[in-house]
C-alpha cells in the first residue's frame, strides 16, 4: 500500500470573510509500511491534511491516491477506503459514546461485519495495546473515565479495526510519560505483528525522531521540509525559523559542539548519543595521555 | 454542508448599516417584517425589494452570503409554496392526476414565496450587520421599561447573546463528531429511515455531552468573573442616537408611508374621485 499526495489545495470558508488557506499545493508520498512523522506549528495545517487521506474533506483541486486508486475523484464507495484507514483525530475523547468501554471499542469492528467472536478478539487486543486492564475497564462507562484513559480507549477504537494505515493526531498530547510510553510502544507492537503505514502527528521531536522512517515538516499549508529524521534535524535553524526545535538530545550535543567538544555526528536518540559521546572522551582521552 | 447555515452569522464590515444604533436596526426589521404583510400585491414586493436591495448595496454584504442562508430553509419555502399551489381553490389551470393548479393558487404560491424570501433576508440583514453583543445591547435597552412589570430584560438578552454565540460552535462540534464517527465506519447516508435515526445516536450523545460540558464550562467562566446578572451592571459601549440614526429613522418612516401608500392606492383614488 501506498500513498500519494499531489498539489492539494484546501480553503476553510471559501468565499466568507474568514476564508483561510490551510493547504496551499501539498505534494508528497508515502511508501509501503513508512513510519512518517508529520511536524509543523499550531495551524500550520496537519490536521486538515490527514482529515484528506480518508476523504473526509474534498480538496479544493488536487490528487490522492491510496493504494493506487484516487479517492479525490469519487463520491460513492469511500466507505470501504476510511475501513482501510483508520484515523485518530486530535482530542479522541470526545468521539465516545457507548454504555460501555468495550462497546464503544467495538464500535468500528462491528462496522466492518465482523462476527461476535472476531469482534471480541480485536476488542481484547486493542485494549491490551493501548494498555487498557480488560477486567477492570471494559464495563465501565466511557464517561467515567480520567482524560488520559478517555484518550487511551478512543485509540483502542481506532486501531480495533486493524487498519492499512493508522494516521494518529497528536495521540499522547497530555497524557502522563507512562502512558506516553504505552503508546508508542503500542505503535511499535502494530508495526511489528503486521505491516501498516503509520502517520504520526506530534509535537514531540524526540518521539518523532526515534521512531519515524521519514520526516515531513509543514509550514503555512506548504510543505516545508521532508527527509529522514537525520536530515530533517540537521537543518536546526531552519527548524526554529518554522516555530519547532531539535529533539532534546541533539539539542545538547549540538550545545557541546559549540563549547568546543569534537563530535563528528548528529545522534537523534539517547543511544545514539551515548555512543556518541563515548567516542568523543575516548578520542579526548587518548590525546591528553 | 452543515456550515452552509448562516443564521445568525455576522458579516464584519464598517458601513453605515453596520453603524446604526442596534436599537433603531431592531426597529426597522421590525417595521420591515410589518410591511411584509400590508402589502397586498406585487408592486408593494417591488418597494420592500428596492429597500432591502438598497440596504444590501449599502451594507456591501456580498449577496452570495446572504443567500446562502435561504438554502438551509429552501425546504419550508417549497413546502409552503406546493401547498399554497395545490390547496387554494378557483379557476383551474393544469390538472395532474388528483392534484389541480388554479389560477389563484398560483398566484398565492408565488406570494406566499416571496413573503418568506424576504422575511429571511430582511431579518439575516440584522444579524449579518450587527455584532451580537450589539444586538443583546439593543434588546435590553428596548426591553428596558418593561422591567417595571417584571420582564428580567438583562437575563433575556444575555440568554439570547450566549444562544447566538454558541450556534457556531454546536455545528463546529457536531461536525468533528460526525467526522470521527465516520473515521470509525459509521455511516449515516444509507438504509431507510428508522436505521437512519438509529445512526444518529454516536453523533447525538457526544453533542449533548459536549453542548452540557461547554454551558459548565461557562457558567464557571462568568461566576469566576462575578457575573451575577442585570443588578447594577453599568455598559463599556453606551448606545447613543447619532445623526445617521436619525436619517435612517427619516428613510424608514418614508418607506412605510410608500408601502401604505401603495396598499391603499384604489381606496385613495376612488376616495379623491368620489370628493370631486
Ligand atoms: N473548522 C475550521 N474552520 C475554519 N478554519 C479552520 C478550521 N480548522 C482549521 N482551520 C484553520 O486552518 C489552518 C490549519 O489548521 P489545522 O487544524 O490543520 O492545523 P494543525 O497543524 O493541525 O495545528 P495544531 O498543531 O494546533 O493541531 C489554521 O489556520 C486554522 O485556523
Ligand atoms: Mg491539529
Amino acid at each position: 500500500m501506498s500513498i500519494v499526495v499531489k498539489d492539494l489545495v484546501y480553503i476553510y470558508g471559501e468565499g466568507t470573510p474568514y476564508e483561510t488557506v490551510a493547504l496551499d499545493g501539498v505534494s508528497f508520498e508515502i511508501g509501503d509500511e513508512e513510519f512518517v512523522g508529520l511536524i509543523g506549528h499550531t495551524g500550520s495545517g496537519k490536521s486538515t491534511l490527514v482529515q484528506h487521506l480518508n476523504g473526509l474533506l474534498k480538496p479544493k483541486s488536487g490528487q490522492i491516491f491510496v493504494g493506487g486508486t484516487e479517492i479525490t475523484a469519487r463520491k460513492k464507495g469511500l466507505t470501504n477506503i476510511r475501513r482501510k484507514i483508520g484515523l485518530l483525530f486530535q482530542y479522541p475523547e470526545y468521539q465516545l459514546f457507548e454504555e460501555t468501554v468495550y462497546k464503544d471499542v467495538a464500535f468500528g469492528p462491528s462496522n466492518l461485519g465482523l462476527s461476535e467472536t472476531e469482534i471480541d478478539q480485536r476488542v481484547r487486543e486493542a485494549m491490551f495495546l493501548v494498555g487498557l486492564d480488560f477486567t477492570a475497564m471494559a464495563e465501565r462507562s466511557p464517561f467515567e473515565l480520567s482524560g488520559g484513559q478517555k484518550r487511551k480507549a478512543a485509540i483502542a477504537g481506532v486501531i480495533a479495526m486493524r487498519p492499512d494505515v493508522l494516521i494518529l493526531d497528536e495521540p499522547t498530547a497530555g497524557l502522563d510519560p507512562r502512558s506516553h510510553a504505552d503508546i508508542l510502544d503500542m505503535l511499535d507492537k502494530i508495526r511489528k505483528s503486521r505491516g501498516v503505514i503509520v502517520i504520526l502527528i506530534s509535537h514531540n521531536m524526540a518521539d518523532v525522531a526515534r521512531m519515524a522512517d521519514k520526516v515531513i515538516v509543514m509550514d503555512g499549508g506548504k510543505i516545508a521540509l521532508a527527509g529522514t529524521p537525520a536530515e530533517v534535524f540537521a537543518q536546526d535553524e531552519f527548524l526554529s525559523a518554522a516555530g519547532l526545535g531539535l529533539p532534546p538530545i541533539t539539542k545538547f550535543i549540538r550545545e557541546m559542539r559549540q563549547k568546543g567538544a569534537k563530535i563528528g555526528s548528529n545522534p537523534l536518540t539517547l543511544d545514539e548519543a551515548e555512543e556518541a559521546i563515548d567516542a568523543y572522551l575516548t578520542t579526548k582521552r587518548g590525546a591528553g595521555a | 454542508m452543515i456550515r452552509d447555515i448562516t443564521i445568525g452569522q455576522y458579516y464584519p464590515g464598517e458601513t453605515w448599516v453596520h453603524k446604526l444604533d442596534p436599537r433603531l436596526k431592531i426597529i426597522i426589521t421590525l417595521v420591515f417584517i410589518i410591511s411584509l404583510f400590508l402589502v397586498r400585491d406585487f408592486i408593494g414586493y417591488a418597494v420592500a425589494a428596492a429597500a432591502l436591495a438598497i440596504t444590501i448595496a449599502i451594507s456591501r454584504v456580498p449577496l452570495p452570503f446572504i443567500l446562502r442562508g435561504l438554502k438551509a430553509i429552501f425546504i419550508i419555502i417549497i413546502f409552503t409554496f406546493a401547498l399554497n399551489m395545490f390547496m387554494t381553490g378557483g379557476t383551474a389551470l393544469v390538472r395532474v392526476g388528483f392534484l389541480t393548479i388554479t389560477r389563484e393558487g398560483l398566484y398565492n404560491a408565488v406570494f406566499m414565496g416571496l413573503r418568506l424570501v424576504f422575511l429571511i433576508i430582511g431579518s439575516s440583514m440584522l444579524t449579518l450587520t450587527t455584532k451580537p453583543i450589539k444586538l443583546t445591547d439593543g434588546i435590553e435597552s428596548l426591553l428596558n421599561p418593561l422591567r417595571a412589570v417584571g420582564v428580567p430584560a438583562h437575563e433575556l438578552a444575555m440568554m439570547m447573546t450566549i444562544a447566538l454565540r454558541f450556534i457556531p460552535t454546536l455545528l463546529e462540534e457536531t461536525d468533528k463528531i460526525m467526522k470521527a464517527q465516520v473515521a470509525r465506519g459509521a455511516d449515516f447516508e444509507s438504509g431507510n429511515i428508522i436505521r437512519r435515526a438509529k445512526n444518529m445516536i454516536p453523533i447525538l450523545i457526544p453533542l449533548f455531552i459536549s453542548a452540557f460540558r461547554i454551558a459548565q464550562d461557562l457558567a464557571m467562566a462568568m461566576e469566576a468573573r462575578c457575573y451575577r446578572g442585570g443588578e447594577g451592571r453599568t455598559k463599556l459601549h453606551e448606545l447613543k442616537f447619532k445623526e445617521r440614526d436619525v436619517a435612517a429613522s427619516l428613510l424608514t418612516v418614508l418607506f412605510l408611508a410608500l408601502i401604505l401608500l401603495e396598499r391603499e392606492f384604489w381606496a385613495i383614488l376612488e376616495m379623491l374621485a368620489i370628493s370631486r
